[in-house]
């Protein structure tokens, strides 16, 4: 049982965990910028520490003072979130060198799937269907050639170190690979520490499904379904449903299988998420995986009934997971919104401010996940998302209706947000007719209505 | 301080204001104890030198502990002339006035430092930081107990510029 828990982050997740071990009666201890200091989650937690100024580098980044804090709070565990130290291999480890328990996989687990290179072909020996590519890291740009000859032309060039949508590059053409190769290993180098580039065949209008797995340390893992998370801007998601209009139950099965052997094969332990992109005849392929809680976790714990973050904590302190994959089961259908301060009319520029009035919505099947209230300073420092509103509905349909109403209801004065962006979707007709894929956004010009 | 201006408050005589701006006055200087005494009313002030952080680490598990979080009120109050200037932690940990246990403290209240003379010592996890002085000043507080825990940017001495 773990008395207190650290939470290495901020904003809404920071809330959503706190809350969690509210409920599993343990005792909290938040970290937060000097930038943050009327943060919510700062006010929520039992204890609260000062660990660096606003920029994150300094304050959420810094092992050093993070550590330290839980050293001194004499914590039994640190959460971290997604973003910042979730998926850093070495914080992991130094956790575990200190005795304090990293809710999360194990450090090698995250090093081992953080190579986006490495996953892909630790899952296909195993498989696991992935996109036709380079077997590993391509250094040679004669190799590189021969690849994207054999695959066909475009490919896509992915930094082996990057992932969340970053650091990628286009390569229609043989023509066009060598600078794009460079150009992305060089990106690759700058955002994420390495040059190492891999190659993958780039479909066309494919959907971004991505499956959630939990495992125990005891070698259980099971799946919980899908989310299509298909509504992206420059590769962030913006709208993630479960479950995904495009997806069956046979096709859930098949995907759920590849995913728990993905999981299987690094020997997984905790929640992750498996990424697969789905093309239009229904064919399935391994993108990467993600070693931590993700930001579209509420869509799979309302049409589940399962607290992802709390099994989190408990599969942590050791419990053996309570379901076996036969015991979980789906029930309607669910759709996150992500809320962001963002200016519509500047290409939706993050739009820092102080929100003069936040009035959530509420009702059946209605979930508000923020880090905000009335007179919160959104600071410039940090993502621009401070909230998600989720709705559950018995269908679809149902969800769709939910959705308008609840964005209706929801007030946020004092910044610029992308709750009109939001409701615009739900009037696309293709969205309604959960025709979706990732080029959805710039396809159907969703763009700002001025 | 509170429990002054409150009464007077209530008492209807007088308005706040300069309660309020009394009460910041002796705040941001050296002054312990302050009392004022006029025709209608009499106010009486005490400040309580360097409120040890409600830190729950620290063995006295029984108390509920406060949480941290309001921190600007537990910070010294700034000073307001340019003349104070006031060391923070550049880091988490725990705060030591010495070299070593049974060693002299780095520094005592009224002692003359240099820019870049040791002030003290900030332990992270088994390192020791020592944490230099940006001015030539004296030192006329110490905002933190030896031993204590501190906090990124938590208020450590108060030196007066020379």
């Amino acid at each position: 049982m773990f008395e207190k828990v650290l939470i290495a982050n901020r904003g809404e997740i920071a809330c959503r965990i706190i809350r969690a071990c509210r409920e599993l009666g343990i005792r909290t201890v938040a970290i937060y910028s000097e930038a943050d200091r009327e943060a919510l989650h700062v006010r929520l937690a039992d204890e609260a520490y000062c660990v660096g100024p606003g920029p994150s580098a300094r304050s959420y980044l810094n092992i050093p003072n993070i550590m330290s804090t839980a050293v001194l709070a004499g914590v039994d565990a640190i959460h971290p979130g997604y973003g910042y130290l979730a998926e850093q291999a070495h914080f992991a480890d130094i956790c575990e060198r200190h005795g304090i328990k990293f809710i999360g996989p194990a450090a090698h687990t995250i090093e081992r799937m953080g190579d986006k290179a490495v996953a892909r072909e630790t899952v296909r020996q195993v498989g696991v269907p992935t996109l036709p590519g380079s077997q590993g890291p391509v250094t040679v740009d004669a190799e590189a050639l021969a690849i994207a000859e054999e695959i066909g032309f475009p490919v896509l060039i992915k930094a082996a170190a990057g992932g969340g949508g970053k650091g990628m590059r286009v390569a229609a053409s043989r023509n066009e690979l060598g600078k794009a190769l460079q150009i992305a290993r060089s990106e690759a180098e700058t955002a994420f520490g390495s040059p190492a580039v891999y190659i993958e065949k780039l479909l066309e209008q494919p959907r971004h499904v991505e499956i959630q797995v939990l495992a125990d340390e005891y070698g259980n893992i099971i799946h919980l379904g899908e989310r299509e998370c298909s509504i992206q801007r420059r590769h962030q998601k913006v709208v993630e449903e479960a479950p995904s209009p495009a997806i069956t139950p046979e096709l859930r099965a098949r995907m759920g299988e590849a995913a728990v052997r993905a999981a299987q094969a690094v020997g997984y332990a905790n929640a992750g998420t498996v990424e697969f992109l789905v093309d239009r005849d229904g064919n399935f392929y391994f993108l990467e995986m993600n070693t931590r809680i993700q930001v579209e976790h509420p869509v799979t714990e309302m049409v589940t009934g399962v607290d992802l973050v709390k099994q989190q904590i408990l599969i942590a302190m050791g419990e053996p997971l309570p379901w076996r994959q036969e015991d979980i089961t789906w029930n309607g259908h669910a759709i996150e919104f992500r809320i962001n301060a963002e200016d519509p009319d500047r290409n939706f520029m993050p739009s820092p401010g102080r929100i003069t009035l936040l009035s959530p919505p509420g009702g059946p099947g209605v979930r508000f996940d923020s880090g905000a209230y009335s007179g919160y300073a959104i600071p410039p420092y940090y993502d621009p998302m401070f909230a998600k509103l989720i709705v559950h509905g018995r269908d679809r349909r149902e969800a769709l209706v939910r959705a308008r109403a609840a964005l209706m209801d929801l007030i946020v004065e004092g910044v610029r947000t992308n709750v009109d962006f939001h409701l615009r979707l739900l009037e696309d007709e293709a969205f309604q007719r959960g025709e979706l894929s990732t080029d959805f956004i710039e396809r159907r010009r969703l763009v700002s209505a001025s | 301080m509170a429990a002054a201006a409150k009464k007077a408050g209530e008492a209807g005589l007088l308005n706040l204001d300069p309660i309020k701006e009394l009460i910041e006055l002796v705040s941001n200087s050296n002054i312990d104890e302050f009392e004022l005494e006029t025709e209608n009313m009499k106010v009486a002030m005490r400040k309580l030198s360097a409120v040890p952080r409600a830190v729950p680490a620290a063995p006295v598990a029984e108390q509920a502990p406060a949480p941290v979080a309001a921190a600007p009120d537990g910070q010294a109050a700034p000073r307001d002339d340019d003349r104070f200037v006031q060391i923070t932690a550049p880091m988490v940990g725990t705060f030591y006035r010495a070299p070593a246990p049974d060693a002299e403290p780095y520094v005592k209240v009224g002692d003359v430092v240099e820019v870049g003379q040791t002030l003290c010592i900030i332990e992270a996890m088994k390192l020791m930081n020592e944490i230099e002085s940006e001015v030539r000043g004296r030192v006329t507080e110490i905002l933190v107990e030896n031993a204590e825990p501190v906090e990124y940017g938590q208020p450590l001495f108060v030196l007066e510029k020379l």
